[in-house]
């Protein structure tokens, strides 16, 4: 059994400066894997150790997501192998492009029964990665994902749904977007750390998988910042909470947001 | 020359400062506070291979370089200096010297427990009237058929009553002039005879526990001599040697918290109408801090490279304490200064740092000490 867990190395966005044209100036910004990512890797990590399942980590990017310090990192977190594209084309790729290369690689490592993702990029936060790779696929997608058991074929996913949760059983392979907060992933412990550097990695040539390239460029042309809203430093000035409570409601009504 | 780190040693760097902004610096205030012992790290510290990072893995250890054992010493420090001695005590000073010159049978016994973390050890050197001059010790350890008869007291012994494994120095000579008559034992805690006084209250670093020992006729098997009868003295020394550059190392780590708070408040505080970080009186001391962080790091980093190159770094080690404890010192101060008076109120974590910041001028060789070993080697 082989399951996938598709990784992203990036910059952190709360590290990065906004200059007064606004555009994000990331130089100072340390790559390092996606916030949500090691979730994803604990909750592979957890089935992987009850299937006996071989993890290998997936990531495809501009230059820098195959450098050796960005796989010893993600493999320390408990990946036994990675398959890299490290091709600077895929500087400013969308979601779609980088779903397809994923997808590529996924086919390219072959009888992959799972493959799980984080629940969002900490640089781009759409969302759309592993229910485009999923698409790729022809697998099913299934997000908020909170915990997974089973076998391949028989696989049981938990996931949060809007005021509760569920559970599902799926039969075939399928695309897992874990929830931000479905497990705490654990800190590599040292030996952890030495021993990534002597576990397997390929990197494999973006041209060598025949990713159809989409016709439409996307570039960004214009920014602003966000209109910054009328503010009216109104104070109700009473102490009496029923009659501060009501002058509210008036107050809110007056301006149509009730 | 080359002031690249490796890989592993960046990870190290980035796993050990995630683990301790996580799990140390939430309780490094309130340990503080309450002069607690914080049991329920170790662990923890055991479970990311912390406790004999540079012991090889069949020893338990996690097989690194020094100069990693000296980023994640740092690292700790920065979040907690009271683990950071823990970890260093129990790692330097009471494994090391089973390490260096214990038997394979006292190897057996104790390393993999010790390096794995999961049986704490202390070192017992210091003694009420023996301190920088540490061979004035009256310890006794009297040979008596196939055991030694152990009497005497040790006082300031960190990890003490938490540790279950001691480094215990004495005398197997006491006529013996000099540093000859030094030997030294390793003490189990439940061993009869042998009892752990009241910790210390200290200015700093009040997590972490510091009492005297009393011997009183406590019998040790012979086996639990290290090395040979007479040798103490040395093993004393060279562990010291070793230990030195990781109390560097805690300094800095110290000294980079105290940065970090300066530099963030120098930002968020504002007088006359604008950050005092864009005051030039407050921009020269960051700047001094910073500039006397980094060459301190420089030094305790080069000490430790030494260490991984089977250079000398006696003198190294000695250079890296004496400016990294100092640096540390100072830029607490300077900390202190850049908050103003909420600087010396409890509500920010810069008179702690203050106070832990002292201690690394003080134990395993005070400045003074360090200046002595450094100018012997200067005048040679
Ligand atoms: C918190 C804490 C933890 C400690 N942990 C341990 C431990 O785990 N194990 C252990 O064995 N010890 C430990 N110690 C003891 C510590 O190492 C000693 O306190 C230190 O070595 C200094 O000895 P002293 O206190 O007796 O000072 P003294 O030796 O009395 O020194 C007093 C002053 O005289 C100066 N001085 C002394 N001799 C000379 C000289 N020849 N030339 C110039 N100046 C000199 C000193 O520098 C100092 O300024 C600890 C101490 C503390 C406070």
């Amino acid at each position: 059994m082989k399951i996938v867990v598709a990784y992203k190395w990036t910059s952190d966005p709360e590290e990065a400066t906004v200059g007064a044209d606004g555009v994000v100036n990331w130089s100072r910004a340390r790559p390092g894997i996606s916030t949500y990512d090691p979730v994803a890797i604990e909750v592979a990590r957890g089935l992987a150790a009850a299937t006996s399942a071989e993890l290998i980590g997936v990531t495809v990017g501009a230059k820098g997501v195959g450098t050796p310090l960005a796989a010893k990192a993600a493999l320390s977190r408990g990946l036994d192998r990675a398959v890299i594209v490290e091709d600077d084309s895929l500087k400013g790729a969308g979601q779609a492009e980088l779903a397809a290369v994923v997808a590529a690689v996924v086919r390219r490592i072959g009888d992959v029964d799972l493959v799980i993702t984080g629940d969002s990029s900490v640089d781009v936060a759409a969302k759309m990665v592993p229910t485009v790779l999923a698409g790729e696929l022809g697998w099913p997608a299934v997000a908020e994902v909170t915990d997974v058991t089973g076998q391949p074929g028989a696989l049981r996913v938990g996931r949060a749904v809007p005021g509760g949760a569920q559970v599902l059983e799926i039969s075939g392979p399928a695309v897992l977007a874990t929830s931000a907060d479905a497990t705490t992933p654990h800190v590599p412990g040292m030996k952890d750390l030495l021993a990534a550097g002597k576990k397997p990695v390929e990197h494999v040539d973006l041209a060598a998988l025949d990713v159809p390239a989409s016709s439409a460029v996307m570039t960004i042309t214009g920014r602003a910042r966000p209109a910054r809203k009328e503010r009216k430093h109104q104070l109700l000035d009473t102490s009496d909470p029923a009659e501060a409570a009501a002058e509210l409601v008036k107050a809110l009504r007056e301006v149509g947001a009730l | 020359m080359d002031f690249e780190l490796t890989d592993e040693q960046e990870l190290v760097r980035s796993t050990v400062r995630e683990f301790a902004e996580a799990e140390l610096a939430p309780v490094a205030g309130e340990i503080d506070r309450d002069h607690r012992f914080p049991e329920e790290v170790l662990p923890k510290m055991a479970g990311m291979n912390l406790m004999g990072m540079p012991y090889p893995e069949e020893y338990g250890g996690a097989g690194t370089d020094y100069v990693s054992y000296m980023i994640a010493l740092e690292e700790v420090s920065r979040g907690c200096a009271t683990t950071g001695v823990i970890m260093t005590a129990h790692t330097t000073l009471a494994t090391f010297p089973i390490y260096k010159f214990g038997s394979q049978a006292q190897k057996d016994k104790y390393l993999s427990d010790m390096a794995s973390g999961r049986r704490l050890g202390a070192f017992a050197l210091t003694e009420p009237a023996a301190g920088t001059d540490a061979a004035a010790g009256t310890c006794t350890a009297i040979r008596k058929d196939n055991s030694y008869v152990l009497n005497g007291s040790k006082i300031f012994i960190s990890n003490a009553p938490f540790a279950e494994i001691y480094i215990v120095f004495a005398k197997t000579d006491p006529d013996a002039q000099g540093t000859r008559g030094m030997s030294a034992f390793i003490v189990e805690r439940d061993t009869p005879g042998f009892s752990v006084g009241e910790a210390e209250h200290k200015l700093g670093i009040r997590g972490s526990s510091t009492p005297p020992l009393y011997f009183t006729n406590c019998q040790v098997p012979a086996d639990a001599l290290l090395g040979q009868e007479g040798q103490g003295f040395k093993i004393a020394m060279q562990t010291l040697d070793g230990g030195r550059i990781g109390i560097g190392a805690q300094a800095l780590g110290i000294a980079q918290a105290a940065l970090d708070a300066a530099v963030a408040y120098a930002k968020e505080r504002v007088q006359f109408g604008k950050p005092i970080a864009s005051l030039q009186a407050i921009q020269w001391m960051i700047a001094d801090m910073a500039t006397s962080i980094d060459a301190a790091r420089l030094l305790v980093y080069r000490a430790a490279s030494n260490i991984d190159h089977g250079f000398p770094y006696s003198t190294e080690g000695a250079m890296a304490k004496l400016f990294a404890s100092e640096t540390a010192t100072r830029v607490a101060d300077r900390a202190i200064q850049i908050h103003g008076g909420y600087g010396y109120t409890e509500s920010y974590p810069v008179e702690r740092h203050y106070r832990d910041a002292k201690i690394t001028e003080l134990y395993e060789g005070t400045s003074e000490v360090q200046r002595m070993v450094i100018a012997r080697a200067a005048l040679r």
